[in-house]
């Protein structure tokens, strides 16, 4: 089971024909997720490598029935292509792209939350944005819709992961993994400053999932998403969290690579992170490996 | 992209807002034959891209002409924070004490998801200075990204903030802001001091502009103001290779990965061991041996590194395309401080036997990412105390 994927998701992707797409289209192939078409505006009517291309995500979506979409389109187009995917009625969208314009992306995730209300007021199953600039998300053993390594994914297991981070998502999964414990869905939310879905919003999924006995959530420094998932932790899961700050020792108004990690004024500081956890009695980790101590504790599994 | 403030109110005039104007200057003698048209007292601003230049002496009132020549050859040529001044902006002073000064300003602000636009009466002074001392001085107000901030908004963001004067002029004032901001992709506008004069009429008397960096392709007319030198050396040839690097003070170990995340935690990893990062280095994903080579290039070109950690995390980056960019740069002789390394996953057996036939003492490879930081940390620190 997992979360947002499973073994019955339909995947399109928009961008497959670019090279990108088109290793990754082959990857998540190769894991096992059923990916139905792609999409590329202009090539629609074409067979690649034996998946039928489409001008529109509508018609992709019609013609399969595809229920995920994928997106690889460049920076410029990128939240073009996101609108296209949620007015099609796509319920959930990946969006992979790293350096889209912020306003485009303010502009796409107000549009898509819209959608969502309007969706779900309706008894429709909403539309959902993951991302940009984040690595996707896998659902172990069953559907990956992502661009992480298939290798570290191929077993179930049952620890949740939400990431904003992709490279360190793939250091802890891989941690979980070799530790016997495993991954049950692993969420990458991207590293941006503007993002469709945080990790409040992916919490209550992994609280009501059967197969996730305990989460971990991988922070970094900037923004205040950690501390709202503190909030939401201490006043509505039951499921332990271990949580992990990246980037503890970065100086003040640097930006570290990802948009989104830099500290303003007092707003997303280290310390302001460490002190929502406490709070709520959410354990740090100061180092990844410590990661996987935490969990057994938290799950009484003896070493 | 960060303006200076003579750009930034170039854009808000365009937009409409009414700006205090100036003339840009590069030497003392045209700073004088700008004093001498305006034949009034001037102000001389120091155009460096760092807060606080008024603090600093950049900023300089000028009653005569040939104290505005004066101020100009002190401050064209000063230092502040690091960087040298080698333009002002002569401006028409203002009697400050026949009005009031506010501020104004948007920001990209992540928790909700978009601008968000602040307000003080207590003009003039830092932003987040105010935020740190008095937060509840600050009226905040979500913009909506596809809209705009709207008059009506305006005003009563306005009145909130207690703001005296013309009341739509005011809020027409913050309805432009809020235009360049949305067309010229802003991540930061601050209009700061915003002066209302005795009739109510408000003016932009100064002025902070920062674009947003993924947005520079939709605003090529504005490339020429584009200043590299501005920037750390290694930071502008990091940018030529497409590296996301940053430059950070005080350390002795040269800091590479994959991935913003991974570098970020191997900042840390540093830090625990002892040592500091001298930099941070994300080569990004499916790194090829050319990239690394470039990378451990541009890093052994910091003469603050003493050791150099690489951490890579193999997914889409094969373990011994990392192993043969690492060993070219040492027979090329450009790699002469020791590397410490840990590179897990696909091809790693093959990167170990690259580097068993080379067999040098410099490069090293380990199981874990916290016995590479520390070897790397441990070499560092000792070749500072050989010195």
């Amino acid at each position: 089971m997992g979360i947002l994927v499973n073994k019955d998701s339909k995947v399109i992707v928009q961008g497959m024909t670019g090279r990108e797409g088109a290793s990754h289209s082959r990857a998540m192939k190769e894991f096992g997720t059923q990916v139905v078409a792609g999409v590329t505006p202009g090539k629609g009517g074409s067979d690649f490598e034996g998946w039928p291309v489409y001008n529109s995500v509508a018609e992709a979506k019609a013609a399969h029935g595809a229920n995920v979409s994928i997106i690889f389109v460049p920076p410029a187009g990128a939240a073009d292509a996101v609108l296209e995917a949620a007015h099609a009625g796509m319920p959930l969208i990946i969006l992979i792209t790293e350096g889209v314009p912020t306003i485009d992306m303010m502009r796409a995730v107000q549009e898509v939350k819209a959608l969502d209300a309007i969706s779900r007021a309706n008894g429709g199953e909403g539309v959902r944005l993951i991302g940009g600039n984040c690595p996707g998300l896998v659902t172990s053993g069953e559907c990956k819709v992502g661009i992480m390594p298939n290798k570290i994914y191929s077993e179930k297991g049952r620890i949740g992961l939400i990431s904003r981070s992709g490279t360190l998502t793939y250091e802890a999964a891989k941690l979980l993994s070799d530790a016997g414990l495993g991954t049950s869905t692993t969420v990458g939310i991207g590293g941006d400053p503007v993002i469709g879905t945080t990790f409040a919003d992916v919490l209550p999924m992994f609280e009501a999932d059967p197969d996730t006995d305990a989460i971990v959530l991988i922070g970094e420094i900037g923004g205040a998403d950690e501390e709202a998932a503190a909030e939401y932790i201490g006043k509505h899961m039951k499921k332990p969290v271990i949580a992990f700050i990246s980037g503890r020792s970065a100086p003040a108004g640097k930006r570290m690579g990802h948009a989104g990690a830099i500290i303003m004024g007092n707003v997303g500081t280290p310390e302001s992170k460490l002190a929502a956890f406490a709070a709520v009695n959410v354990p740090v980790a100061d180092t990844m490996p410590q990661i996987m101590d935490m969990v057994k504790k938290a799950l009484n599994i003896q070493n | 992209m960060k303006l200076h403030e003579y750009q930034g109110k170039e854009l808000l005039r365009q937009f409409g807002v009414n700006v205090q104007d100036g003339k840009v200057a590069y030497t003392p003698d045209e700073v004088r034959t700008i004093a001498r048209e305006y034949g009034q007292a001037v102000v001389v601003k120091a155009q460096v891209h760092v807060g606080g230049r008024g603090k600093a002496g950049g900023v300089k009132f000028s009653p005569t002409i040939d104290k505005a020549f004066e101020n100009a050859e002190k401050i064209l040529g000063m230092d502040i924070k690091g960087l040298t001044v080698n333009k002002v902006l002569v401006t028409k002073a203002v009697d400050i004490d026949a009005g009031t000064e506010y501020y104004v300003g948007m920001i990209v602000d992540r928790n909700v998801q978009s601008f968000t636009l602040m307000a003080c009466a207590e003009g003039g002074m830092e932003i987040e200075e105010l935020a740190a001392e008095r937060p509840e001085a600050i009226i905040r107000h979500r913009v909506d990204p596809i809209t705009g901030l709207r008059p009506y908004e305006a005003r009563e963001v306005a009145i909130r903030a207690g703001f005296k004067g013309n009341l739509n002029k005011i809020a027409d004032m913050m309805v432009k802001m809020s235009q360049a901001a949305l067309a010229r992709d802003a991540v930061l506008v601050e209009i700061n001091p915003l002066f209302i004069d005795a009739d109510g009429t408000p003016l932009a008397l100064d002025t902070k502009f920062e674009i947003d960096d993924n947005a520079m392709y939709r605003h090529k007319d504005l490339l020429d103001w584009r200043e590299l030198e501005a920037e750390h050396p290694l930071e502008i040839e990091a940018s030529k290779y497409g590296f996301a690097y940053v430059k950070l003070d005080d350390g002795n170990v040269g800091v590479l990965g994959n991935g913003a995340g991974i570098v970020m935690t191997s900042l840390d990893v540093v830090n625990r061991a002892g040592a500091k990062p001298a930099n941070f280095l994300d080569i990004g994903g499916g790194a090829k041996a050319e990239i690394v080579y470039n990378a451990v290039k541009l890093v052994s070109k910091d003469t603050d590194v003493k050791a150099i950690f690489i951490n890579i995390f193999g997914g889409i980056t094969r373990a011994d395309e990392v192993a043969k960019g690492v060993i070219q740069a040492l027979n090329e002789g450009i790699l002469t401080k020791p590397v410490r390394m840990r590179i897990a996953g696909t091809a790693e057996e093959e990167a170990k036997a690259l580097l068993a036939e080379v067999n040098s003492p410099l490069i090293q490879m380990y199981p874990d990412m916290f016995q590479a930081a520390e070897a790397a940390s441990r070499d560092a620190n000792s070749a500072g105390e050989a010195k």
